[in-house]
């Protein structure tokens, strides 16, 4: 009689037991998952009235508007191997072959039976003439996760800042060119490292050593010791960073943004280097989609933020940079696979500025072509005035499997 | 005599208590007749999540004029109500990632190589929006209030009006029709804080994952341009365990 009971008990608790193992457990997590891509990008730039350093005795060009075109073609690779969500294994890399066409030494007035100058002139002009292959390896890093810790070691593009064009937050970010802030040609190359991240709810720690013994000299890099502290509160992305360059400066800093209602988002760093850094930014976004971006940039005239056509002398620079974009230009066939952008940055002091268009069309999934154009603008002197061209038009063809 | 009043009062006094019993009934039939919209909204909402976190794959098949025009794929991870990320898959969109935690959200660009903070305009992007794509708890987002029960085909179907709660919400207001029997989703009309009418919706497809009934496939139709619709199927739906640290905003680590 007992057993008559007992088997209805029995079999109701194996029945509960299955319904808990099959209603809420996850399952195990694939043992490996693996991402690629490539691209392949065919960019041809031409350089109107380009005017390069020349020696005192090439006296002039036979045709002062000589237009130089260069001809690219970029190859980028890239994969990631992540093992049971705690091993990772990455690289990146950017072939690159390029061809001058425009530009010669038969196009200057050299003094006949000069041997001289015709050679220092071929070395002035080696930098526009010929053809050259490289190989950038842009990232390349092993990554372990552990419980809350995160480690890599290895090279690896890390971006601090918060700035669009400007950001002198981004102490161990690739150099970022206000005229090409997105790295239209995906060129960076990221910095040799062993970094260690905290992540424990809003809060998250960073502690990283790069080293420049690997990088050229003219990317003028120091070894450098970084902290960040982030904390996502109230809405605000907030971020202290604190850190030193040997042979250089220790270094603070303050990141921030914030969105406001549907459409505003602020952001902004100050950077203590010396002296004071402060970029402010604002970026509006309107119903049909056009986003704008506006940001003012102060940085000290120091050998870390001056660029070569500043003089040391000229004092505190002020830059002010505005865009305005839209992608999927209209939600109808054949527009929406329009991408349109135009910025301008203007160094406020001398006045001068350069201005940038980027159009953008997709064919399918893979295939997208563009149009880039960069206008100079400022007197000889000046910073964008100095740029040795009139204009630079590109276009280009990108396939990206 | 005095039995006749006996009698009358009696009777009267029956009539009385009858008639109070009578309209406590149909007091209490009344209220049972509508239904919870709250308990509706959130038993809906497991037909789109229903665990605690979870994995799965989206692809979006865009047509116009009922020829297929464009196709996107995404892999979602959900952990909890408030936060989504979004890995995309496709070969033009390759390296992008997509960060919602609660009303905030973050788009991470291969070009930029960090979190860019995005403003909700910038979610209705596309045919099907990130927000069709990576917010899925209407109950979190919207309160809901019950309109009426009608009939779609062959379905009793509760109509619910929702409203937007939060300014993470991607659409202002829904009218959402759920099944009477289970409260599963069957359609839903979407409208911008104009009042403008943009998108509606019909949930399609459903399957049976881990005994749970879950979505397979839904439609959006544009109201705006009436020959345009995508698709949206889900596929390899399954929970899974995530670490916060994939839900970190300052992560450059994507993937």
């Amino acid at each position: 009689m007992r057993l008559l009971w007992a088997i209805p008990v029995m079999l109701t608790l194996c029945a509960g037991r299955i319904a808990v193992l099959a209603q809420d457990s996850a399952p195990p997590e694939l043992r490996s998952d693996f991402r690629y891509s490539f691209a392949a990008i065919d960019d041809a730039t031409f350089d109107s009235s380009l005017r390069p350093p020349l020696p005192a005795a090439a006296t002039m060009l036979k045709d002062p508007s000589v237009t130089l075109l260069q001809n690219q073609l970029l190859l980028e690779p890239s994969f990631t191997l992540r093992y049971r969500s705690r091993w990772s294994v990455a690289a990146s890399a950017v072939g690159r072959a390029e061809s001058f066409h425009g530009l010669s030494v038969a196009e200057f007035d050299v003094p006949s039976g000069d041997a001289a100058a015709a050679a220092a002139l071929g070395t002035a002009l080696e930098p526009y003439t010929g053809t050259r292959t490289q190989l950038r390896v842009k990232e390349s890093y092993a990554g372990l996760s552990a419980g809350d810790f995160d480690f890599t070691l290895g090279r690896r593009i890390v971006r601090w800042g918060t700035g669009y064009a400007f950001t002198p937050a981004g102490v161990l970010d690739p150099p970022r060119v206000p005229t090409n802030p997105t790295d239209r040609l995906n060129v960076n190359v990221g910095r040799d490292m062993i970094k260690a991240d905290w992540v424990h709810g809003p809060h998250a720690l960073s502690l990283a050593w790069s080293s420049a013994a690997l990088m050229p000299a003219s990317a003028n890099l120091h070894d450098t010791i970084a902290f960040r502290y982030n904390i996502l509160m109230h809405g605000f992305d907030t971020s202290l960073i604190a850190g030193d360059d040997r042979a250089g400066d220790a270094f603070g800093g303050v990141t921030f943004t914030r969105v406001f209602g549907q459409a505003w988002e602020l952001h902004g760093e100050g950077v203590w280097r010396e002296q004071g850094a402060v970029v402010m930014g604002a970026k509006y976004t309107t119903s049909c989609g056009v986003s704008f971006i506006g940001e003012f940039y102060t940085p000290p005239n120091i050998a870390y933020y001056r660029d070569m056509s500043i003089s040391p002398s000229a004092g505190r620079q002020h830059y002010a940079f505005l865009y305005a974009g839209k992608s999927r230009l209209r939600e109808l066939p054949g527009w929406k696979q329009w991408d349109l952008a135009a910025s301008i940055v203007e160094n406020l002091n001398d006045r001068s500025s350069t201005v940038i268009f980027d159009a953008t069309r997709r064919f399918g999934s893979h295939f997208s072509s563009y149009l880039h154009l960069e206008i100079p603008e400022g007197g000889k002197g000046s910073e964008y005035g100095a740029t040795p061209y009139s204009a630079a038009s590109s276009a280009g063809v990108r396939f990206q499997l | 005599m005095s039995n006749i009043n006996c009698v009358l009062r009696t009777v009267l006094l029956l009539l009385v208590v009858g008639f109070l019993l009578t309209c406590a009934l149909v007091c209490r039939a009344a209220t049972l007749a509508v239904p919870d919209a709250e308990a509706l909204l959130k038993r809906s909402d497991a037909y789109r999540n229903g665990w605690p976190s979870y994995v799965l794959r989206v692809k979006i098949t865009h047509y116009e004029s009922g020829k297929a025009d464009e196709d996107k794929l995404y892999e979602v991870s959900q952990k909890g109500t408030e936060r989504t990320y979004v890995e995309f898959l496709s070969p033009r969109e390759k390296g992008e990632h997509l960060l919602m935690l609660g009303d905030d959200m973050w788009v991470y660009l291969p070009d930029t190589s960090r979190p860019v903070r995005i403003t909700p305009l910038e979610r209705l992007n596309g045919d099907a929006s990130n927000g069709d794509v990576a917010r899925t708890n209407f109950s979190v987002d919207y309160s809901a209030v019950y309109l009426r029960t009608e009939k779609i085909g062959a379905e009793n179907c509760y109509v619910l009006d929702l409203t937007a709660k939060r300014k993470g919400s991607t659409y202002q207001r829904i009218l959402y029709w759920l099944r009477v029997e289970d409260a599963r989703p069957v359609r839903a009309e979407f409208y911008l804080t104009s009042g403008k009418h943009i998108k509606s919706a019909t949930f399609d497809e459903y399957v049976t994952v881990n005994g749970r009934s879950r979505l397979l496939r839904w439609t959006l139709y544009d109201e705006i341009r009436h020959n345009s619709n995508s698709v949206l199927e889900y596929s390899n739906i399954a929970p899974r365990e995530l670490p916060d640290k994939l839900f970190y905003q300052g992560r450059t680590d994507r993937f």
